[in-house]
């Protein structure tokens, strides 16, 4: 990687719970220069028939990432900030391995490019130590990056979460989600 | 990556580069029609084939890569050979050959991408034969003895003459010059995706020099220090063709030697889209799963069976206490079932939804 | 002749709606803009700062404007994709005539400018002045909305100018005049985030201004308690303390029933109402029967929920209430406007920090647009037409005799009505497209077809465009110089970050060469916007909406300036009322009694079911823009008929089954949404696409006594299930419909 000016004490904080479902994120995603207009991000009602409730996600930046374990092509990989890098265009297969395996529902098969592409915290303006582009309009904050000092001042209440069990699996990420006071992780069944 | 030596990947790749070397000896009839100039070349190929086969083997011996080879075999072997011969042969030339799924990334994208892999291909089938003695060119001595009678030449694959044509013809001048052929093609694509990687911010962000602008600057030295021997000896008289010929030499042994550590592995390892095809359809034809959230078939069951088993041999384990896995959902299943796991631990206990 | 000269189909071919895609590998260049332009969305009323980046006179991308108070960078899907408006293929470049049987053709501008002339002059003179209309819109600049207003009355000589703010924020204006003497919502939005209690009525905030949930949220982190009425779980309510499923058409009741409990429990401010306020006891005498039964009744929601609400509001020691187009889109609007401001007055919680009070400006320049005279009632500064002291002002301004200045005129719906009775027979429309935005819609387009001539201004073809006799290309919002006010009363920048491509010219510029072509150039000399603005702070000095102390100056070195501002030293005001004297004669603040009267069409058993209309986050209005940018569109690609299980399993809808709606105005298929995040009894459709898909050819043309803004919200409609499974969203081409 080139010289960078990555701001390694700015978190990324999701409350999801704080979503309204406008897309501001997904539309502001595709301005990203790193993923040439494809949206990353993604929002979706959770079961739309019952509640208007929906559900944003950004990549989670895993510590041990499920994607790049899963790759069979070695496309995947993660640097020294902790980022997790979208496939490697040269040797992505397009198997989908790591849409499928990933336990946030995060990457994206593209199937006209046989590629699979995922959210690398606009690494292009992070890098350059500006914010990723979602947490910059998210009109809710539910998106939000900054220090954690910020985020505690902001949301006292709240504590950042950045471990979370899926079945077995526990998984710990870079990115944390916000909990009530006092949570330590996020139970997924 | 292993980073430690891997036994079994030794084994293999001494084995082949033996073979490599014994095609090599047989191939040039005992060596007779070896060229001794290119013993340099000769050497970075079979180091460059040692290098592949060992990074494809260890490559393999990864639990997912391994699935995929191996239900790909399963495929082949299990019957309908000619209808997987016919989607492999069709993918090929689509995937390989035209690398058609590039197109949609952008034209001028293709367009780089196509005339570098065409430039390279049409490279590598001349200059491995060339470099193994396994074709080599004679003039026919009938017609060089005969003063009245066209000169011809003769083409010979493994020592066997495969066609001759007049010397100064248009497949004479084609011939001769396929390698600058060859370069022309290279530099162009090299000039257009060097100008995106400079010009883009977003891939100036993300690439690397050794893994992304190394690779096309070797490219471009090959291609110029080879089009440098051809136009040194037309119009320069041969002047420093030493100098001229060794550069060349270095350029394309760092490039064989690099094969199998950097960039141009992707070469090696593209034809394993096809197996995924295959693999997809295969998949299709067994039945899709349905995402228990959204209802939605969205993966073949295969697939996901195959990962439960991968992610465990990979030391992940998402089954949870009544024996399902988190991996029966949909991607889109598993972020709701997030997010509603989240407002559930954001609302219990009389929690706070803010704050 | 304002038939069309050729199908819609024909049209929509060469003109569009067309999606617009930005090239899925960026626009070249981006990355080194020749300029970054700091200016603001022009989608709505927040007027979010926006910094656009443009290379080569081409808007090519945005970047966030970190600094601007109010957003701070944040922006909703359209403030994103709003620089895919410019650089559109559906741009009309050349000035165009109708051609019967052909359709539009270009015409050089010398020829289309001397058409309308002789046009507008001849109708005037065979049937009089007013005979010529005119429509606005407030998606226009201050200075361009001031221009309209003075061009209609010194150039047109019309007293029938009328803009679509009548169909936004009109009767919010009546009730805040009757009840403050001032039209602008009392507080800055920073004031909603430590109010105790925050009700939101009728307003789907987080759909139509997604920006304004931040202050929300805000609010609920420091523990407000968040109250919204609509008769929809709109997002804002999925998480709200307390949600109050309104039926359609009932506001009134409510605020009354509210009122009344704070009286008997006495949660009343006394001291406020007795030495403020006039008009508390008519007001109370006029709810002393509305019980919280009787409003159970009559809203449909649980009276236990009405008490908690009352109680909060009651107790809490800080609180802002806010509401839109829910409760004013009624033909009581206004009404329920008072209902809202009674509760506010009755706890005295105005004039204070963090005590606030307003509605929430739907279009871009809403609050500006209403101040400054192309409203057919309205002088610029928020004066009356009708007042004498006003028209002499206006007039030493203008530079016209008093006796020149035309009176009021029709209100926009009004005039739709007007042509069918033959009174007016010529329009000029800029900036609205009443084919899409006025209710009953059917009737608008017979009444086009009847125009003699029609011209229109826009900067690409909407659907009532079509039916006009000349198209003149205008100007985008990044285009022109100018000033807009937020809903926050903030006077904001407007930049110009490129020139009209092509032939187009800006609407200043059109609109000057008019008024020159109609004799009236010596009264429209203007070298800049800023001339004009200047112009106006003259004409509004003195008036309740006084910009007279801002500058262009001012506004960039302060990010904005809150009217009024009286003297150029003055900081501006951006919370009102905390000396507690009100802009009303009395100085007082007017309790007015509402005494709750049931909607203009109520269901029977022909038509049994509810319909009420509202609105999608990722369009804007009638979407002669946003319906042109292809992300926008693909979010929610056409108008669904939103339906609770309950009553589609009455009908025996199924989920995206066609359904055919019919209202005694209009009949067309939707596909249906079956949620349970919509009252039983009530059935909900967005309104911004035309022809089969518009929702607008459902909605009565019923209008508000006071503020004649239509009843939008509410009418009776019945449902009938096609047996077919509608095709998938991204194929129904709803967008560009005919």
């Amino acid at each position: 990687m080139p010289q960078t000016n990555y701001q390694t004490q700015q978190e990324f904080f999701v409350d999801m719970q704080r979503c309204i479902g406008c897309r501001a994120c997904e539309m502001a995603c595709a301005e990203c220069e790193t993923n040439g207009h494809e949206s990353m991000i993604h929002v979706n009602y959770v079961d739309r028939a019952v509640t208007i409730q929906t559900t944003v996600q950004v990549c989670m930046h895993c510590d041990d990432p499920v994607c790049a374990n899963v790759c069979p092509a070695d496309a995947i990989s993660k640097d020294e900030f902790g980022v997790v890098h979208t496939a490697n265009t040269a040797r992505c297969i397009g198997c989908s391995n790591c849409v499928m395996a990933c336990p946030f529902g995060v990457p994206k098969k593209n199937e006209a490019y046989d590629l699979m592409m995922k959210c690398n915290m606009c690494y292009d303006r992070t890098s350059a130590g500006k914010k990723p582009m979602c947490a910059t309009v998210c009109p809710t904050q539910a998106l939000y990056y900054g220090t954690r000092e910020e985020m505690a001042r902001m949301r006292p209440n709240s504590t950042p979460v950045n471990n979370f069990l899926f079945g077995n699996e526990k998984v710990s990420t870079k990115v944390n989600i916000m909990m009530p006071k006092g949570s330590t992780q996020l139970i997924v069944d | 990556m292993n980073t430690t030596l891997n036994r079994k990947a030794i084994l293999i790749a001494t084995l082949v580069s033996v073979l490599v070397i014994a095609t090599v000896f047989y191939g040039s009839r005992k060596l007779q029609n070896f060229d001794p100039a290119l013993i340099g070349y000769l050497f970075g190929t079979v180091f460059a084939f040692f290098g592949i086969v060992y990074r494809y083997s260890v490559w393999l011996q990864r639990p997912p890569t391994w699935m995929y080879f191996k239900r790909t075999w399963q495929f082949v072997f299990k019957g309908q050979v000619f209808a997987h011969l016919y989607f492999f042969i069709k993918e090929f030339i689509q995937n390989i050959g035209f690398q058609k799924f590039i197109y949609p990334r952008g034209r001028s994208r293709w367009i780089g991408h196509f005339l570098m892999a065409v430039g390279c291909t049409m490279a590598f089938a001349i200059t491995f034969p060339l470099t193994f003695g396994w074709i080599h060119f004679t003039l026919n001595p009938e017609t060089s003895l005969n003063p009245d009678s066209v000169r011809m030449y003769e083409a010979h694959f493994f020592g066997f003459k495969v066609f001759e044509f007049p010397l100064g013809s248009f497949i004479a001048f084609f011939t001769f010059h396929a390698l600058n052929w060859c370069s022309w093609l290279v530099i162009i694509g090299v000039l257009i995706f060097m100008r995106r990687r400079l010009t883009h911010a977003g891939l100036i962000s993300i690439q690397s020099f050794d893994g992304d602008l190394l690779p096309l600057i070797l490219l471009l030295a090959i291609s110029i220090t080879g089009l440098g021997l051809t136009y040194d000896y037309q119009f320069m008289k041969g002047m420093a063709y030493d100098f001229m010929a060794v550069t060349h030499a270095v350029t394309v042994i760092m490039f064989l030697i690099w094969i199998p550590f950097g960039k141009f592995f992707h070469i090696i390892q593209r034809p394993a889209q096809i197996g995924a095809h295959i693999y997809k359809r295969e998949g299709i034809k067994r039945g899709m799963a349905v995402c228990p959230h959204t209802g939605k078939e969205f993966a073949t069951q295969m697939h996901i069976d195959d990962l439960k088993t991968v992610t465990k041999e990979l030391g992940f384990d998402f089954t949870r206490a009544d024996g399902t896995s988190h991996l029966d959902l949909s991607p889109e299943g598993k972020r709701s079932r997030l997010g509603m796991a989240h407002l559930k631990a954001r609302q219990q206990d009389g929690g706070k939804l803010f704050g | 002749m304002a038939y069309l000269p050729v199908s819609p189909e024909k049209l929509i071919a060469q003109f569009g709606p067309h999606k617009n895609y930005p090239s899925h590998e960026g626009f070249l260049g981006r990355d080194e803009p020749d300029a970054v332009v700091k200016t603001h969305c022009c989608f709505c009323g927040m007027q979010c700062g926006i910094k656009l980046l443009v290379k080569k006179n081409k808007v090519v991308g945005f970047d966030p404007w970190m600094e601007f108070p109010f957003n701070e960078g944040r922006l909703c899907p359209k403030g994103v994709q709003r620089y895919m408006q410019n650089n559109h293929p559906d741009r009309l470049l050349q000035p165009l005539q109708r051609q019967e049987g052909v359709g539009f053709t270009p015409v050089p501008w010398d020829a289309a400018m001397e058409k309308t002339v002789s046009e507008i002059k001849r109708i005037k003179a065979q049937y009089g002045n007013d005979a010529f209309a005119m429509l606005s819109g407030v998606s226009l600049t201050n200075e361009k909305s001031y221009l309209v207003g003075k061009f209609a009355r010194v150039a047109l000589k019309t007293a029938n100018l009328d803009y679509n703010g009548r169909l936004c924020m009109v009767s919010a204006g009546a009730g805040n005049k009757k009840a403050f003497g001032l039209d602008r919502i009392s507080n800055t939005f920073e004031d909603l985030e430590r109010a105790e209690v925050i009700l939101v009525a009728g307003a789907n905030v987080s759909e139509t201004f997604p920006t304004l949930t931040h202050w929300i949220w805000r609010a609920r982190d420091y523990g407000a308690k968040l109250i919204v009425v609509d008769p929809r779980v709109i997002p804002l309510a999925r998480t709200a303390d307390l949600h109050l499923p309104i039926r359609p058409g009932t506001d009134s009741a409510l605020y009354g029933a509210m009122l009344k409990y704070l009286a008997d429990h006495d949660m009343l401010d006394h001291d406020f109402i007795n030495n403020y306020t006039s008009g508390f006891d008519q007001a109370l005498a006029t709810v002393k029967d509305y019980t919280l039964e009787w409003a159970e009744e009559v809203t449909g929601i649980e009276k236990e929920k009405i008490e908690l609400a009352a109680q909060w509001w009651g107790k809490a020691a800080t609180s802002f209430l806010l509401h839109a187009r829910g409760i004013e889109h009624h033909s009581k609007g206004v009404d329920n406007v008072l209902g809202c401001i009674n509760l506010v007055l009755a706890t005295g919680r105005i004039g204070k920090p963090y005590c606030g009070y307003g509605t929430i400006t739907g279009q871009g320049n809403g609050q500006g647009g209403r101040e400054h005279g192309h409203k057919c009632d309205q002088l610029p500064g928020n004066r009356d037409i009708t007042n004498p002291e006003h028209r002499k002002y206006i007039s030493q301004v203008w530079g016209i005799d008093e006796k020149d200045m035309p009176g009021k005129g029709l209100t926009a719906y009004e005039l739709i009505e007007a042509i069918h009775r033959g009174e007016v027979k010529g329009l000029i429309s800029i900036c609205f497209n009443p084919l899409v935005s006025l209710p009953n819609n059917n009737y608008v387009r017979e009444a086009l077809e009847k125009l003699e001539f029609y011209m229109c201004i826009d900067f690409f073809m909407n659907e009532t465009a079509r039916h006009a006799d000349i198209i003149l290309p205008g100007s985008l919002h990044e285009e022109e110089e100018g000033t807009v006010t937020t809903a926050e009363g903030r006077v904001v920048r407007i930049r110009r970050a490129v020139s009209p491509p092509g032939e187009a010219r800006t609407d200043t510029a059109i609109i000057l060469e008019l008024a020159e072509r109609l004799g009236a150039g010596d009264k429209f000399r203007y070298n800049s916007s800023e001339d004009i603005f200047n112009e106006l702070r003259v004409a509004s000095k003195g008036g309740t909406a006084d910009y007279f102390g801002i500058t262009y100056q001012k506004i960039e070195e302060k990010m904005g300036v809150f009217w009024p501002c009286p003297t150029l030293d003055h900081p501006g005001t951006p919370r009102l009322w905390e000396d507690k004297k009100f802009a009303t004669p009395d100085g007082k603040a007017h309790f007015n009694a509402v005494a709750y009267r049931e909607p203009g069409e109520v269901t029977d058993d022909l038509y049994p079911v509810v319909l009420t209309t509202g609105r999608v986050v990722s369009q804007y209005l009638s979407g002669t823009q946003t319906r042109r940018i292809g992300k926008l569109v693909d979010i929610y690609p056409e108008p669904k008929l939103e339906i609770h299980p309950e009553l589609a399993l009455k009908y025996n809808i199924h989920q995206d089954e066609l359904v055919r709606v019919s209202t005694r105005r209009g009949t067309d298929e939707f596909p249906a949404n079956i949620v349970e995040t919509i009252r039983r009894d009530t059935v909900f459709l967005p309104y911004h696409w035309p022809g089969k898909k518009s929702a607008n050819q459902f909605t009565p043309g019923t209008l508000d006594p006071i503020s004649k803004i239509p009843e939008f919200k509410v009418c009776a409609c019945k449902l009938e299930p096609l047996g077919i499974k509608a095709p998938p969203s991204q194929e129904s081409n709803a967008f560009a419909s005919a």
